[in-house]
């Protein structure tokens, strides 16, 4: 069956069985693991019976339709969206995960998906937004950020167009702004990097040079979550995938267990 | 990865640095709003000082007297604008500081007298005075925590909860005190203090506007707190995502702004030497004013100490001007007004050629 026949698929057509999810269990202590989330607001459940874990050096793709729950995932991830109920575990052992001091601890980092930048603030002051370079009075030290942000605005994605730190956000382009949103997380980022939807408003170069870096920061020893609907794009990167629908988990796989067609069929069949 | 596609960025930074004094003067009046007020206070001073030095009978601009009634009468306002500008930056507001104006300094005025503070008191205390101001500024705090917990417990606009505020504290003072004037004449050395003249031309409140204005410009500018004013004033969720919490920074910020309220109500009461119960009325509207010509933005994340103080400035140079020229009062609204929704289309035309 070709990939056209599965996007658009016609009443004769003959559509596979549930795959099987596969690997669906570490085979070691992960970094972080969700067991058995469920997130309501109000009535309306976004996640449930949610089953996730992040794997020391690798990269995950995680993928859905729109709406699947990716986004409320990954905030949930990140510490500023608390489950209404189930367990969360850092290194085996269970955390608390109800704000962003908690994620930060654990060493995470986030590029949303809605970017989390303030437009009147200076592209220096959103990078170190929260993290200021401070005395021991809690004074800051501008020169020493502004040289810093020179520095990851010149390293993690190269920007056209960016070259002075002193500029308000609110004046750069959608791409540019999202590349601060990158830079910044790039330069905190311990154990683990989300990226929602990264390179929905970047080029294409700027996207390679992205992806080519996330691949690049396994061999580092950061794990990374990668959030698109650009199939390819992870199929490229990624070493395993987990598919969304409706707040659940509807596929997972390895890599080496399955295939682009096969990603594709169940992210459309929702 | 290395820092080598930097450079460009690295040379544009020094490039900016290296421009000459007048071009970086240059740029920032045309790219920073207080910029643009600070040229707008300085040619209203041009003008003002080549009419007085043109017509020195008539204009009496530079007399000596006017001078001193200048900077005695900008203080309160000035202090009480600090706070409420930076509250305005933190994204919310407190109309109610009119009213916490004339509440705190009668308190303060009754705690004073009844303990034997006042001047003409046997073997008036001076310590006392302090005490009294210590209490109201400490109750200007609580009191703007109220509001910020009201306004932040029931996620209602803050601009709701401080009108509601502002009608409860008029009761209050009404009810603690009626509306007969209160005579407030502290010990020294707390009147040389906060109500004294020196070389007959600055008053001790002028100089408290100066200290002030200087601690919040480093608060504001330089501290991390007041980083996170502008974060939480800017995009409250993004300031959320990155761990910062806007509850506790806007309580702080509601906090000062009821602080700055009550050290403004003393001031001027002891300049004065009574309290009219009503006599706040309309300073919030004032305050908020004279932090929109500065540059605070409606919505927050926008503003500057030097804008707040040059706003505040310049509302007095219209009402001193009127005052000299012998203008009826009712001008000086009509004045400000204009002068409000012109900085502000000035403000909206420079952003919106950046863009
Ligand atoms: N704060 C909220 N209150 C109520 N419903 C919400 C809230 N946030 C998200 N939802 C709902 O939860 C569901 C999942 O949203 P989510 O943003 O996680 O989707 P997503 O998988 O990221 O989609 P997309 O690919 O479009 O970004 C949606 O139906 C959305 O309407
Ligand atoms: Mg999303």
């Amino acid at each position: 069956m070709t990939n056209d026949q599965l996007r658009h698929p016609s009443a004769g057509d003959h559509l596979p069985v549930d795959a099987p999810i596969r690997g669906s269990a570490p085979k070691e202590t992960p970094l972080f693991e969700l067991r058995n989330i469920q997130k309501r607001y109000g009535s309306f459940v976004a996640l449930k019976d949610m089953d996730f874990y992040i794997n020391r050096n690798e990269v995950i793709g995680l993928l859905g339709d729109n709406g699947a729950g990716k986004s409320t995932l990954v905030k949930m991830i990140s510490g500023i969206n608390p489950p209404t109920s189930g367990e969360i575990y850092v290194n085996g052992k269970r955390t608390e995960f109800r704000r962003r001091s908690d994620s930060e601890a654990a060493g995470i980092e986030t590029i949303y998906q809605d970017i989390a930048l303030v437009d009147s603030m200076s592209i220096t002051r959103n990078i170190f937004m929260g993290r200021e370079i401070v005395n021991k009075w809690g004074f800051m030290d501008h020169q020493k950020m502004e040289e810093t942000a020179a520095d990851i605005l010149g390293s993690a994605v190269q920007i056209s167009g960016i070259d002075d730190p002193r500029k308000e956000v609110g004046f750069l382009s959608g791409g540019q702004k999202q590349a601060v949103a990158i830079a910044r997380a790039v330069h905190f980022k311990r154990n683990i990097l989300l990226l929602d939807e990264p390179t929905s408003a970047l080029s294409v170069r700027e996207t390679e040079h992205l992806l080519g870096y996330v691949r690049n920061l396994k061999q580092e020893g950061t794990s990374s979550v990668l959030v698109t609907h650009n199939l390819y794009h992870a199929y490229m990167v990624c070493d395993r995938f987990v598919v969304m629908s409706h707040g659940t988990k509807v596929f997972e796989a390895e890599k080496k267990d399955t295939t682009i067609e096969e990603l594709t069929d169940h992210v459309i069949r929702t | 990865m290395s820092g080598y596609q930097s450079d460009h960025i690295k040379k544009a930074i020094s490039e900016r640095n290296n421009r000459s004094l007048w071009k970086k003067m240059a740029d920032w009046t045309r790219d920073r709003p207080e910029g643009g007020i600070a040229v707008m206070f300085i040619v209203a001073q041009v003008v003002c000082v080549i009419a007085a030095l043109a017509m020195p009978d008539q204009f009496r601009y530079l007399s000596q007297p006017n001078i001193a009634v200048f900077f005695k009468a900008m203080a309160p306002l000035g202090i009480m604008a600090l706070g409420v500008g930076t509250l305005m930056i933190a994204g919310e507001y407190d109309l109610s500081v009119g009213m916490l104006f004339s509440f705190l300094s009668i308190v303060c005025a009754t705690l004073t007298n009844d303990w034997g503070g006042d001047i003409g008191a046997e073997n008036a205390s001076a310590i006392v005075p302090f005490v009294a101001l210590l209490i109201v500024l400490v109750l200007g705090a609580l009191i703007g925590s109220a509001h910020a917990f009201i306004t932040l417990r029931f996620s209602i606009p803050s601009f709701i909860t401080t009108l509601g505020a502002m009608l409860f504290w008029r009761s209050a003072t009404l009810f603690y005190h009626g509306a007969v004037a209160l005579r407030y004449k502290p010990s020294e050395p707390f009147f040389s203090m906060f109500g004294g003249v020196f070389l007959d031309l600055f008053s001790s409140s002028i100089i408290w506007l100066a200290i002030m204005s200087v601690l919040f410009y480093f608060l504001l500018h330089h501290h991390r707190l007041g980083n996170h004013f502008y974060a939480v004033g800017g995009n409250k969720n993004a300031a959320i995502a990155i761990g910062i919490d806007p509850a506790r920074t806007k309580t702080i910020a509601f906090a000062i702004a009821g602080t700055m309220a009550a050290f403004s109500g003393v001031l001027a009461a002891t300049r004065v030497g009574s309290i009219q119960p009503g006599g706040g009325a309309g300073m919030e509207l004032q305050a908020i004013a004279a932090s929109v010509i500065g540059g605070a933005a409606l919505t927050g994340g926008r503003g500057s100490i030097l804008g707040i103080v040059l706003g505040t400035a310049l509302v007095f140079t219209i009402q001193d001007v009127l005052l000299l020229i012998r203008a009826p009062a009712y001008y000086f609204d009509g004045f400000v007004g204009l002068l409000i929704v012109l900085a502000v289309i000035m403000n909206t035309a420079v952003r919106r050629s950046k863009a």
